[in-house]
């Protein structure tokens, strides 16, 4: 590193340690140390109308230019736009409706300057980067009156008022219930040239999309809300302290260190509970019909919390929120604001389908995989959400029902990582495009088979090559580069390729692209069949050689009959995966052979004293891409056990509901 | 008559009608077998050699249906379908053998051949066919009332909340409790047409409601204690079958006989709750 670049990094250093003075007035309040760049931070104030459901107040906002030149505008997210109108990107598609004229949602900058007396209002643009619709104003651009320098901060003062939409669509209220997601002015990612593979430097500020919405810098919130004393709340930050201001109002004070957002709810009807994990404060608010699943949602939590610190890394936060929703609010359900989410269902859904706690544990695994490692969800949604539903999948098979963590019951059973796979290879979909492409540019509905389903199949079929020590530290490296910072898909690919290596050598290539380029860049699936088994006997030799007549009488043969025995497999799929083939014969001895996979077809001879009875391809279920499992074996001695029990107790059911509901 | 003379009286009846209850039990048998036999065949072909029908044998894995592909939905388009038909079918099967089974259980010298049975059920048809229609709309307007309406008031009280536990407990239990009396009305009606030879429903559900009020406590006690060891059983039935997974071609044979005796005593119960209200009756 020259000394130029050294003064600018020491020059940028010494600029965010002053202008966070102001924000960190009070010292680390959540946390022992920062634990990133901070280069946003909010100071917001504001009351709750419940009557209108409208947010009104000031923010102070800053922003860091950590590059190395000056920038001369601001880009900032104004989400709640999203719902001003039937003509938004977001309800473009006819995805929202309003509940009647006041059901509409909306937020409006009253007032901006810039700290030193300039009104930037006017300077206000709305802007649509990602499809040019100028009926979309949830991207605002603020003109600067001057350049912000290398290293300056931007103070903004903004004065707004935030309308809640209705119904709830991640955001909103229904009758008295708030829950106030994307709610105020925020400013986008400024990315440097180099930083996830970007040309040059440039606002990463997206569109409200109906698939995707977080993209943000690890930020500190400092948020009051005055609201009637009568409302229950909870946040994503750290309550500060619970002010009554008479009159029945009150004033609520939250500090959040280090998330990429910040919402909140209010609710006269929430219970709330709260539990230890370690040193975390774990608060759960539901409805009373949620309480009795209370226990099963901290349970879920702490598992999640239990399994991600062990495999990927700490959860640096001492508190953590979740919120059961009531059922009038379920649209606020399977949401992440990294320290504070929402399952679902939890008071519906019957105890042994862990649909609940299957939510509650991917949306908490969001504080990693959004949250701690803030990836793109516009541009990269697997990032995202694959690793998180793969990392859910996980969690929820190894904690719950020896396997079959969704549903084991008796006679019907389901694991999460078959869910999964089953939404992949059953979308008629699967295979028309890429898993890399921006959330909004999937076709034909695919987005969350490819974005979930496809890139959590593809990640447990990594785990099953490269083995699940090797994953687990994949993403423990993964975690200690790029904790509190912005990876992309390469980046995290960069990792695995390392890890493998210090780990295998080159036992999988130079790298894994030949992996990445198939199941993430690529469109093609994966199907291996087993065509057929056969065992010849070698017939003792009898024919004419040049002329004489040659038979061979009993007492030359060996006294064992021997077979030559072939397995056929055949490649279907586009992709080409190395795959294990495990062969049994009669006389109990097995053999695994190992195949790249590449060939079209490949035949497996044998020569022995045993016959073949069955052959496997990937006997030990670790490629998941595969599409049909069924054509994997084949067996000479087929046991239709299974479905002949399946049938005995069909026909007693039939016979049951015929009996039962007769009089 | 004491319920303890009621019952036994009852179930020596039921028992003495094996015949009756045996050709029932093969009429289910053979209706359920048309439907579940192409099934399983569609299965086994579906799986042919593949060793991958190892995974239906700890119980039905869902994740298999992916790999099955297009044929699953059509499978469970089928069962559906069949299910549906084969529950009319049943209905109308075990309405028609009701009236057989009353009229052996009015009979004073308590038997009846098969013809016999075959020809009384052919004659009672039709009114116990209206009698079981009406009955089961009564008994949905019941439960309507005191399950239905519940759900919706409280979901309306508390803002779209699903009901608490309690609360709803307490209205189960109240519906469990009243079933009897409209079980009984049912019996008896139909016991009535079965010993009087008349086809007039609304007479019969007059003389239902009559038998009922003539003597409640006999009447009610009997149908609810018939009910409470019929559910016992019934649960017990499902909980062996749901859990029982036999593992070899003998011990399936042994499972499926096991089975099918047990829901000849379930078709037993059935006909000792008839027996036990005719005898209450007379």
């Amino acid at each position: 590193m020259g000394l130029f670049n050294k003064r600018t990094v020491m020059r940028r250093y010494f600029s965010v340690f002053f202008c966070l003075l102001p924000f960190a007035a009070g010292g680390q309040v959540v946390v022992d140390k920062p634990l990133s760049a901070r280069l946003t931070g909010y100071d917001i104030n504001v009351v709750l109308d419940p009557e209108e459901h409208t947010l009104s107040g000031q923010m102070t906002a800053f922003w860091v230019n950590h590059s190395s030149a000056p920038v001369s505008e601001a880009m900032m997210h104004m989400y709640l736009n999203a719902f001003s109108s039937n003509k938004s990107t977001f309800n473009a598609k006819g995805r929202w409706s309003a509940a009647g004229d006041n059901g509409w949602g909306w937020v409006k900058v009253n007032s901006v300057d810039d700290g030193n007396g300039n009104n930037l209002l006017d300077s206000l643009r709305y802007v649509s980067p990602d499809d040019g619709n100028i009926n979309d104003r949830t991207v605002m651009r603020v003109g600067l009156p001057g350049a912000v320098e290398p290293g300056d901060t931007l103070t903004l003062n903004i004065g707004f008022v935030s309308k809640l939409p209705s119904p709830i669509v991640r955001t909103g209220y229904v009758d008295d219930f708030h829950f106030v997601a994307q709610w105020f002015p925020k400013f986008g990612v400024y990315e440097t040239a180099g930083m996830r593979q970007r040309e040059t430097d440039g606002w990463n500020c997206h569109q409200f999309h109906p698939n995707s919405e977080f993209y943000s810098n690890h930020s500190v919130y400092n948020v009051s809300v005055t609201l009637p004393t009568d409302f229950v709340t909870g946040s994503g930050g750290m309550l500060i302290e619970e002010i009554d201001l008479g009159e029945g109002l009150k004033k609520v004070v939250w500090r959040a260190e280090d998330i990429v957002d910040f919402a909140w709810t209010a609710w006269p009807g929430y219970k709330v509970l709260t539990r230890k994990w370690n040193n975390v404060d774990v608060t759960l608010l539901t409805s009373a019909a949620g309480l009795k699943k209370a226990d099963n949602q901290f349970k879920a939590v702490m598992y999640a919390l239990d399994y991600l610190g062990e495999k990927v890394g700490p959860y640096p936060w001492p508190h953590l929120t979740f919120v059961d929703p009531p059922v009038s609010g379920a649209g606020a359900g399977g949401m992440e604001y990294t320290t504070l989410f929402t399952s679902m269902g939890g008071g519906v859904v019957p105890s042994f389908l862990k649909m609940a706690e299957m939510v509650t544990i991917h949306e908490f695994g969001h504080a990693y995989f959004m949250g701690i490692l803030a990836s793109n969800e516009f541009e990269e949604p697997w990032v995202d959400e694959g690793i998180n539903s793969y990392w859910e999948q996980r969690i929820v098979d190894h904690y719950y029902g020896d396997g079959y963590g969704l549903l084991n019951l008796p006679f019907l059973k389901m694991s999460d990582a078959d869910q999964g796979r089953l939404s992949y290879i059953t979308s008629p979909g699967h295979n028309i495009a890429t898993n890399d492409l921006p959330s909004w540019m999937y076709p034909h509905n695919t987005y969350s088979t490819m974005s979930y389903s496809k890139a959590a199949t593809w990640l447990h079929t990594l785990e099953g090559i490269i083995g699940t020590k090797t994953m687990d530290n994949v993403f423990r490296e993964y975690y200690r580069r790029w904790a509190f910072r912005h990876p992309s898909g390469k980046d995290f690919i960069a990792v695995v390729d390392d890890v493998v290596r210090r780990e295998h050598g080159n036992k999988y290539g130079e790298n894994m692209n030949w992996f990445f380029d198939q199941v993430l860049y690529g469109s093609g699936i994966c199907d291996y069949r087993l065509t057929g088994i056969t065992s010849n006997k070698i017939r003792s030799y009898s024919g004419v050689v040049e002329g004489d007549s040659v038979t061979y009488t009993r007492s030359d043969r060996s006294s064992d009959t021997l077979y030559l025995s072939r397995v056929s497999i055949e490649r279907l799929g586009e992709v080409k995966l190395p795959v294990d083939v495990l062969i049994r014969f009669d006389n109990g001895d097995e053999i695994l052979e190992k195949w790249d996979g590449i060939a079209g077809y490949r035949d497996f001879e044998y020569t022995g004293t045993g016959k073949v009875i069955w052959a496997k391809i990937d006997p030990y279920d670790k490629i998941d891409m595969d599409v049909n499992r069924i054509n994997n074996s084949y067996t000479l001695e087929q046991n239709f056990t299974a479905t002949r029990r399946m049938m005995n107790k069909f026909v007693l059911l039939m016979q049951m509901m015929i009996s039962i509901f007769t009089l | 008559m004491s319920l303890f003379k009621t019952l036994k009286k009852g179930a020596v009846n039921a028992a003495s009608s094996y015949k009756l209850i045996l050709f029932i039990w093969c009429t289910t048998l053979v209706i359920t077998l048309a439907v579940a036999y192409p099934l399983k065949t569609s299965f086994n072909m579906i799986f042919g050699n593949s060793m991958a029908i190892g995974r239906l044998s700890d119980g039905f894995d869902i994740g298999i249906a992916g790999d099955i592909g297009r044929p699953f939905g059509a499978l469970i388009a089928s069962v559906s379908a069949a299910s549906l038909l084969l529950g009319t079918v049943g209905f109308f099967i075990m309405t028609f053998y009701a009236g057989g089974l009353f009229r052996r259980f009015t009979l004073a010298w308590g038997r009846l051949r098969v013809s016999d049975f075959l020809r009384a059920s052919a004659g009672n048809f039709i009114p116990f066919l209206k009698i079981a229609l009406l009955m089961m709309l009564i008994i949905g307007a019941y439960t309507f009332a005191l399950i239905g309406l519940p759900v919706i008031i409280n979901m309306a009280i508390s803002g779209s909340q699903m009901p608490t536990g309690k609360i709803m407990y307490l209205f189960f239990a109240l519906w469990a409790l009243g079933l009897p009396v409209w079980l009984f009305v049912s019996d008896a009606s139909r016991r009535w047409i079965a010993a009087t030879g008349s086809k007039k429903v609304f007479r019969a559900l007059g003389a239902g409601f009559r038998a009922l009020r003539e003597r409640f406590w006999l009447s009610y006690l009997t149908v609810l204690a018939v009910l409470v060891i019929n559910a016992m059983f019934i649960a017990l039935l499902l909980w062996f079958a749901a859990s029982a997974i036999p593992d070899r071609g003998i011990m399936v044979f042994l499972f499926f006989v096991a089975i099918q005796s047990l829901f000849i005593i379930r078709l037993f119960m059935k006909a000792w709750r008839y027996a036990a209200v005719c005898e209450s009756v007379q």
